[in-house]
């Protein structure tokens, strides 16, 4: 699956790979967070951190109509203030998409599966 | 004086002292907010955040260090806002957590809780970026840790922890590019920094001044306010404000008195003139940017108070001009090894073959071929040591050999003469072996594939023993002239029928500007059914030719 952006010097076509690795790349970088899950854990109810080479697998692209949508499944840390951690992630993901790719998302959805608590 | 132990009452007017300095600064360090995003809110929200966690402070009738502590981190961490806010409130919890239940606090206990503050920090984040607030507190920590044993004054202590939060701030740009394109210091590290400000200024038992110009470099938050302002515009049209006005005003006696100065009101004037507006004022001078389409009238508010001292206009339509049409001549890169340099006609067939990692297509073909001037500056461009040149034409031949001759670097020619010749020397290039190399392994590439053209005639003609009239079709095998009929469809088929043999395994079907997806289905389907072959279909809107074939 594509998005597909028409210019004046034809068409650049985006696969939602892209889309997912680039918001996954971000997100990563986003402080508080401490993974990324996979989406399809909702099933069994343990979040499983996944590993850098699927980062894609905790994030959906979904186009509808000709609006984006991402849902990112994300593991926080234990003790930061939850709600701020995911506005900081939507908006760092929505941020780092429309620079690189020059896409505006609608809707970065924030699923936490996971809070991690640190080992002191 | 010298203070060994401080207590909960001390540290709670530390965590006062520091917060009311941040939030006299916070739209200063607002100003430099440059990441992760542009969008100037670090120094308001790290003040938020620090504000619930002084107000959690106030309430507390403790004289027990680490409750006070313990109050601040609770207070934070309900308050926190953005990213800053966030960091700012694990910085403390593990602050608090560092000096444990301790009622006073020697220098060894605060070493330990700065130490314990970064400890905590750093585990919320999977990849640190540093060059930021948290290399900040790292930094000064580490100087803690290292400078306890030296020290039993506290205030002499901080003295040092701060400069070297300081220095660690200097050094972000030199760790996080952004910051360095940019020409600021990190925005969150500076609200950190004000706040250990605020911290030794209640050690030493000092007021700060309320508003402290020297506290941020005004030529930072300009250039912040500048990189805010082009991440808006893609095009020079949609500046609003033309004029980038900078001016610094001299404050003189006789004047204040008929205009009392108030830098909030001058603000709010100037705020009518313009965007991008930054205004800083000490007891001697206030400093204005501005972007305006009237700096004359911006600076005739400003002589009211005094006299115009360092004016600078820059018409920012002119430079932004300039921006957009020097994107391609940055400060020369570090020169790349290799570099493919190819010549096709049509976007999709351009975009196809930058997908496959050439460096720069030039547009060009069958009616308008590039020069060897055109293939020199698309050698150039690429910036590699090493070039190869597809011309995918034999007319563009000449040219490319030519313009390999007057190169400064090494350039090799591989004489492709087809679109599909092209992609099949572009998908055997390597980059571990040497130019010479691949020139042969290219070559021999090209020569496996063949190539199949649909065109038109643009005039009655007998070619090739065949009678073409005026807008029929005709097909092209390796660019003689096989058939021609009125259909374009029939046409494409018949060719393909003489380029098929039992070996192939590939066909590329590379459309297009004129030929609609309807008619490529029907060739696909015909293809499909009649062969046993692997199709492979392109959009790449090239005029002249409805289709190019490869088969391989």
């Amino acid at each position: 699956m594509s998005i597909e952006l028409n210019t004046n010097d034809g068409q650049i076509t985006i696969t939602t790979d892209v889309i997912a690795t680039i918001a996954g790349g971000t997100a990563v970088e986003c402080y508080g967070i401490v993974g990324m899950a996979s989406k399809s854990q909702i099933k069994d109810g343990i979040a499983e951190m996944l590993r850098k080479e699927n980062y894609s697998r905790g994030i959906v692209v979904r186009q509808e109509k000709d609006k984006l949508h991402i849902d990112m499944y994300i593991i926080v840390s234990y003790g930061t203030k939850i709600s701020e951690v995911a506005n900081n992630v939507q908006s760092q993901v929505k941020y780092t998409l429309s620079q690189s790719l020059g896409l505006s998302i609608d809707s970065v959805n924030i699923f936490i599966q996971g809070v991690r608590v640190a080992k002191d | 004086m010298a203070i060994e132990k401080i207590d909960g009452t001390m540290l709670s007017q530390m965590v006062l002292s520091g917060a009311h300095h941040l939030s006299n600064n916070a739209k200063k360090i607002d100003a430099l907010n440059v990441f992760p995003v542009p969008d100037g809110d670090t120094g308001t929200n790290m003040n938020l955040s620090i504000t619930s966690g002084a107000n959690e402070v106030k309430k507390q009738e403790t004289n027990h260090a680490s409750d006070i502590a313990n109050a601040f981190a609770k207070g934070l961490l309900m308050g926190a806002r953005g990213n800053s806010g966030v960091i700012l409130s694990q910085i403390f919890r593990g602050f608090a957590k560092g000096m444990e239940t301790k009622e006073t606090l020697s220098v060894k206990d605060l070493a330990k809780a700065f130490d314990g503050g970064v400890a905590t920090a750093y585990k919320a984040v999977m990849k640190p970026v540093e060059g930021t607030i948290l290399t900040v507190a790292k930094d000064s920590g580490e100087k803690a840790m290292d400078i306890a044993d030296q020290y039993t004054d506290i205030i002499e202590f901080m003295e040092e922890v701060l400069k070297e939060a300081k220095a660690s701030l200097k050094r972000t740009p030199d760790l996080l590019p952004v910051l360095k394109e940019v020409g600021v210091v990190d925005s969150g590290g500076q609200g950190l920094v004000t706040i250990y400000e605020g911290f030794l200024a209640s050690l030493k038992g000092e007021e700060l001044p309320e508003d402290d110009a020297s506290n941020v470099n005004m030529d930072e938050m300009v250039n912040a306010e500048h990189h805010k302002v082009t991440q808006d515009f893609m095009d020079t049209s949609e500046i609003i404000y033309g004029y980038c006005t900078e001016f610094m005003v001299k404050f003189e006696d006789d004047k204040l008195k008929q205009n009392p100065f108030n830098e909030d009101d001058f603000r709010n004037e100037l705020s009518e003139l313009g965007d991008s507006l930054l205004v800083v004022s000490d007891d001697e001078i206030v400093k204005v940017h501005v972007h305006s389409e009237t700096p004359g009238t911006c600076m005739n508010l400003g002589q009211r108070y005094g006299s115009l001292i360092n004016m600078k206009i820059e018409n920012m339509r002119e430079q932004h001009t300039a921006i957009v049409g020097d994107k391609k001549k940055e400060k020369p890169k570090e020169k790349i090894e290799f570099a493919i340099v190819t010549v096709a006609m049509g976007s999709g067939l351009k975009t196809l073959f930058e997908s496959l990692g050439v460096a720069v297509v030039i547009e060009g073909g069958q009616t308008m071929n590039p020069s060897t001037q055109d293939i020199n500056e698309a050698i150039n461009q690429t910036n590699a040591k090493n070039v190869i040149v597809l011309p995918n034409n034999k007319n563009i031949l000449m040219a490319a050999e030519q313009a390999a001759e007057i190169a400064d670097v090494n350039v090799r020619v591989v004489p492709t003469k087809t679109i599909p010749q092209g992609i099949s020397a572009v998908l055997s290039f390597h980059p571990e072996v040497d130019i010479d190399e691949n020139k042969a392994v290219m070559e021999e590439a090209s020569l496996q594939v063949k190539t199949g053209q649909i065109t038109y005639a643009v005039r009655d003609t007998k070619i090739d023993g065949l009678t073409i009239e005026k807008g029929s079709f005709m097909g092209l095998n390796e660019g003689k002239i096989v058939n021609t009929n009125k259909d374009q469809l029939e046409s494409a088929k018949s060719l393909i029928e003489k380029l098929v043999t039992e070996e192939d395994e590939l066909l590329t079907i590379l459309y297009g500007e004129d030929v609609d997806e309807a008619e490529v289905e029907k060739l696909t389907a015909f293809i499909e059914d009649t062969y046993d072959l692997e199709v492979e279909i392109h959009d790449g809107k090239q005029p002249i030719y409805s289709y190019i074939f490869s088969v391989e």
